[in-house]
């Protein structure tokens, strides 16, 4: 008796695999550069107003005060530092507000669209990559570490300043982890990934647009998020940023 | 035995209870496929319409079930044992079809309830 129950239940486990294995459908193709480069244009030019009217929006608060030296760039400015993976789905989701919080202060180029991992939770995740992309800005550093790619192959790998960064703040090591400046910090994403399911990198694109969509609460306010923290490692430069009463509010609100 | 088995089914869903409101971080962990953080910080954490996390019910489960077997009540332990064991299933389909990802903390919930279910039913045949 136990074990036909037993061999039921795992016929039905099996079942589950296979059904899962053919309803996940395959990850959408790169979008080309070109394209890409519209695509990183539509999210860097919101209007500030639609931004300061969403506020935090529907973004948690994982974004912690951190105490620790003060991390600074290879050209001496405060930095921002991010570890992830491309198969990561909440990396996934973490990278879209990061680009706009920083596209605030600086100009990304050479930014790739890729999906999270097809076999993992909340799979083909539409985002972009960091690899292969450089960030200028007069007022901060970025430097990203992508240690997978999508299917679990080896991309890049922290050093082991970067190792003993995540270690001091994320005994797990779970990812994504980003460090503004030694000043705050948070691992995990700030929205759930499942609001980008199905979606095309041009469909999310177009519901940031539109200030009542649920991508917009939880994107845009993690990238005001995002904002505040760097705008307290910049002292509130540029100002046409900073000074903005939503940013203002959310400085106030992590300290 | 089951009533053991429910006391460490309660356990495990008191753990998963406090996990969950301690703040179950949407994340990636850093070496292994089973990624309890990214069950429990999904839409399935909670029951459905409410902020409530779906351990809860296990911790109901579990203390109805071994409250059951200290007394002579067969057929409904057998009938608890099956709503449970329905429960189960469905909520290993979430796991693998809807998230793709396992807790293995619920399967350690998930197996107790299995098993408590095959000595109801032999317990019943008995």
């Amino acid at each position: 008796m136990p074990a036909a129950v037993i061999g039921g239940l795992a016929v039905v486990v099996v079942a589950f695999l296979i059904y899962r294995y053919y309803v996940t459908p395959p990850a959408p193709a790169p979008l080309k550069p070109d394209a890409t480069q519209l695509l990183v244009t539509s999210l860097t030019s919101l209007p500030t107003s639609q931004l300061d009217a969403i506020g935090l929006g529907s973004a948690n608060q994982r974004l912690q005060r951190v105490s620790g030296k003060a991390l600074l760039g290879s050209t001496g400015k405060p930095e921002v530092f991010y570890l992830g993976a491309e198969y990561c789905p909440y990396c996934a989701a973490e990278r879209w507000p990061l680009i706009i919080a920083l596209s605030r202060f600086g100009t990304f180029i050479g930014l790739k669209t890729t999906s999270s991992s097809s076999t993992d939770i909340y799979p083909n995740t539409p985002t972009f990559t960091f690899v292969g992309s450089t960030f200028t800005s007069q007022y901060v550093d970025f430097r990203a570490v992508e240690t997978s790619d999508r299917n679990q192959n080896p991309l890049q790998s922290p050093t082991s300043a970067d190792q003993a960064l995540v270690s001091a703040y994320d005994n797990g090591g779970s990812i994504p982890f980003v460090d503004f400046g030694n000043r705050y910090a948070f691992n995990g994403s700030t929205y759930l990934p499942d609001i980008l399911a199905g979606l095309s990198w041009q469909d999310v694109a177009t519901a940031l647009q539109q200030p009542d969509s649920s991508q917009s609460k939880a994107i845009l306010g993690s990238a005001n998020l995002m904002t505040a923290a760097i705008c307290k490692l910049t002292s509130d430069q540029p100002t046409a940023v900073c000074s903005s009463p939503a940013i203002q509010a959310l400085e106030a609100k992590i300290g | 035995m089951v009533v053991l088995a429910s006391v460490a089914g309660l356990g495990v869903s008191i753990y998963l209870t406090a996990v969950h409101y301690a703040g179950a971080a949407p994340a990636c962990p850093a070496n292994a496929t089973i990624n309890c953080e990214a069950v429990l910080s999904s839409a399935y954490g909670v029951i459905a319409g409410t902020l409530l996390p779906t351990s809860l019910t296990g911790i109901a489960w579990f203390s109805v079930n071994a409250l059951l077997w200290t007394r002579p009540m067969p057929r409904a332990r057998l009938a608890w044992s099956v709503a449970g064991l329905v429960t189960v299933l469905y909520l290993v389909f979430i796991e693998i079809v809807e998230l793709g990802a396992i807790c293995i903390w619920c399967t350690a919930a998930h197996v107790l309830v299995v098993g408590i279910f095959i000595l109801a039913l032999m317990d019943r045949q008995g």
